[in-house]
C-alpha cells in the first residue's frame, strides 16, 4: 500500500535560539484531512514547531517539506507557500486599524488577487460561517476576545488554505468564551480540514483528534490516538503531564 | 492699525516666506528622520553610530549656532570648491532660505529620527506576523500594516515637531531671510514701534500655530477612532 504523500513533512527538525535547543529531531508526517493535537508543558517548543511549518521561526537542523517544497533560505517564493497555510494565534493578532470586513479583505486581494466584490462576499461568507456577520464594519477593539478570534479563524479561511495551524487559539480568552471558538474548530475538523492546534483543551482533543502529540523540552516524547493517549499513555512524563492538566 | 500703514504687504510676503519654510522643512525633516530612524534601526554598527553622533550634535546645539555655521560653512566651502575651478571668484552666496531651512530641518529631522524609530519599534509584533502568515510580501506588510500603524504612534510627537519647525522659521532672519521678523525689525527701524511690530509677528505665527495644532488633532482623532475603547 502506497500511503499518501504527506501535505506538511518534518525530518529530523531542530532549532536553536542562540545556544538554547528548542527543538530537537523532530520527526512528523500530516497528511491531508489529518487532525493533530499538539500538547505539552510551557516552553516545550510547541510554539516553535508549528512556527516553523510557515517559516515564521526558520529551523537550523532537518528538513521541512510542504506539499513539494522544502522550506529553505534559497526558497524562491515563501509567500506562495504561506497564503496555503492559515494560523490563528494565542493573542488573535487582527490588524487593529481596519474594520473587521477589511481585516478579511485585505490578503484575499493583495495575496490571491481576488477581486474586491468577491472578496467581500467571500468574506461575508466566513463571518456567518463564524456566526458573527453583524460585527463586519466595526474595529477589532470593539469586540469580545472570543468575537475577535473567530475573526481570527475567519480571516485565515478566507486565503482557503489546505493546512489550519493553531497556537493555542482558547488560552488567552475568558473563560466563558472558549466554547464559542472551540464549536468553529470543530466544525471546521468535522469538515475535513487539515489541523493541527496547540492546546490544553483536552476535550476538543478527544473529539476530533486523529492524533495526539506531546511534547516535552524541545522533543515528541509520545504519539497516539486520543484514545491510547489518554487510556495508556506510555511515558513518565506524559503521564505527569496529563495528571496535571486533568486535575483541574 | 494705521501704524501698519505700508507695512502690510511686506508682512504678507514675510508670511508666504514662513510657509514656504515650513512646507520644504517639513518635507526635509520627515526624510531626515526616516533616514536616522533606518539607520539607527539597521543591523550595521558603523551606520548606527553616524546616525547616534547626528542626533546628539543636532540635539545638543543651540539651534541658532547651527543655523550660522551651516550658512557660513556651506558658503565657505562652495566658495572653495568654486575657486578650484575657477580661481577669480570671489565669495559665493548661498541662499538663506536653503541654508535655514536645511538648518531647521536638521535640528528638528534628529527628534523626528528618534519619533519613528520609537514608533517601528511600538507597532504589535502579532499583527506583522499575522500578515506574514497570510503571505502577504515584505512591502506589502511595510505599507498596510506597519505604516498605519507608525503612524499613529508617531502622530503626537510629530504634531511637535512641526510646532517647533514652525517656531524655528523665525531663527532664520539672522541671516538674512526677509520672514516676518525680519520684516518686524526693518518696519522697527522706520517707524520706532518695536512692541506693536513684535506684536504682529507674534499673532502671525499663533496663527500658523493654531492651524497645525487643529490639523493634528483631527488627525489624532481619525487615527485613534479605530482604537478607542468599546
Ligand atoms: N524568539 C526566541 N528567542 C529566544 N528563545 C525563545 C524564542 N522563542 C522561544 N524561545 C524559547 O524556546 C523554548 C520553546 O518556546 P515555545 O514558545 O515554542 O514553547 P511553547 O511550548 O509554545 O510554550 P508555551 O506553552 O508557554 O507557549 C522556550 O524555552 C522559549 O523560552
Ligand atoms: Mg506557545
Amino acid at each position: 500500500m502506497i500511503s499518501p504523500q504527506p501535505l506538511i513533512r518534518m525530518q529530523n527538525v531542530g532549532k536553536h535560539f542562540g545556544t538554547f535547543q528548542a527543538l530537537k529531531g523532530i520527526n512528523l508526517d500530516v497528511i491531508k484531512g489529518e487532525r493533530i493535537v499538539v500538547c505539552g508543558p510551557s516552553g516545550s517548543g510547541k510554539s516553535t514547531m508549528i512556527r516553523c511549518i510557515n517559516r515564521l521561526e526558520k529551523h537550523d537542523e532537518g528538513r521541512i517539506l510542504i506539499g513539494d517544497t522544502e522550506l529553505t533560505d534559497q526558497i524562491k517564493d515563501l509567500n506562495a507557500v504561506r497564503r496555503e497555510i492559515g494560523m490563528v494565534f494565542q493573542s488573535f493578532n487582527l490588524f487593529p486599524h481596519m474594520t473587521i470586513l477589511n481585516n478579511l479583505m485585505l490578503a484575499q486581494k493583495l495575496v490571491r488577487k481576488t477581486p474586491k466584490a468577491k472578496a467581500r462576499d467571500i468574506a461575508m461568507r466566513y463571518l456567518e460561517r463564524v456566526k458573527i456577520p453583524e460585527q463586519a464594519d466595526k474595529y477589532p477593539v470593539q469586540l469580545s476576545g472570543g468575537q475577535q478570534q473567530r475573526v481570527a479563524i475567519a480571516r485565515a479561511l478566507c486565503m482557503k488554505p489546505e493546512v489550519m495551524l493553531f497556537d493555542e487559539p482558547t488560552s488567552a480568552l475568558d473563560p466563558e468564551m472558549i466554547n464559542e471558538v472551540l464549536e468553529v474548530m470543530v466544525d471546521l475538523a468535522r469538515e475535513g480540514m487539515t489541523m493541527i492546534c496547540v492546546t490544553h483543551e483536552m476535550g476538543f482533543a478527544r473529539s476530533v483528534a486523529d492524533r495526539v502529540i506531546f511534547m516535552d523540552a524541545g522533543e515528541i516524547v509520545e504519539e497516539a490516538d486520543p484514545e491510547t493517549f489518554f487510556k495508556t499513555p506510555q511515558h513518565e512524563r506524559t503521564k505527569l503531564f496529563l495528571s496535571q492538566i486533568l486535575s483541574h | 492699525m494705521e501704524l501698519l500703514s505700508g507695512w502690510w504687504d511686506d508682512f504678507f510676503w514675510g508670511s508666504v516666506v514662513v510657509a514656504q519654510v515650513f512646507l520644504a522643512s517639513l518635507v526635509l525633516m520627515v526624510i531626515f528622520g526616516l533616514i536616522g530612524a533606518a539607520a539607527k534601526l539597521s543591523g550595521n554598527r558603523i551606520v548606527q553610530k553616524i546616525a547616534n553622533g547626528y542626533t546628539v550634535v543636532f540635539r545638543g546645539t543651540p539651534e541658532i549656532l547651527v543655523i550660522l555655521l551651516l550658512y557660513f560653512g556651506s558658503a565657505i566651502t562652495l566658495t572653495w570648491i568654486s575657486r578650484l575651478f575657477n580661481p577669480d571668484i570671489k565669495f559665493v552666496d548661498v541662499p538663506p532660505f536653503w541654508a535655514g531651512t536645511v538648518a531647521i530641518a536638521l535640528i528638528v529631522g534628529s527628534y523626528a529620527t528618534e519619533t519613528f524609530r520609537g514608533a517601528f519599534l511600538g507597532v504589535r509584533p502579532g499583527s506583522i506576523e499575522a500578515a506574514k502568515a497570510l503571505g502577504m510580501s515584505g512591502l506589502q506588510v511595510f505599507f498596510y500594516i506597519r505604516i498605519p500603524e507608525m503612524w499613529r504612534l508617531a502622530l503626537p510627537p510629530f504634531g511637535n515637531h512641526m510646532l517647533s519647525l514652525i517656531k524655528d522659521t523665525a531663527l532664520i532672519s539672522i541671516i538674512g531671510l526677509n520672514e516676518t521678523l525680519f520684516v518686524a525689525k526693518q518696519a522697527i527701524g522706520t517707524t520706532g514701534k518695536p512692541f506693536t511690530m513684535y506684536i504682529v509677528v507674534g499673532l502671525i505665527y499663533l496663527g500658523f500655530s493654531t492651524v497645525i495644532t487643529l490639523t493634528v488633532m483631527a488627525l489624532e482623532r481619525y487615527g485613534n477612532h479605530t482604537v478607542r475603547a468599546r
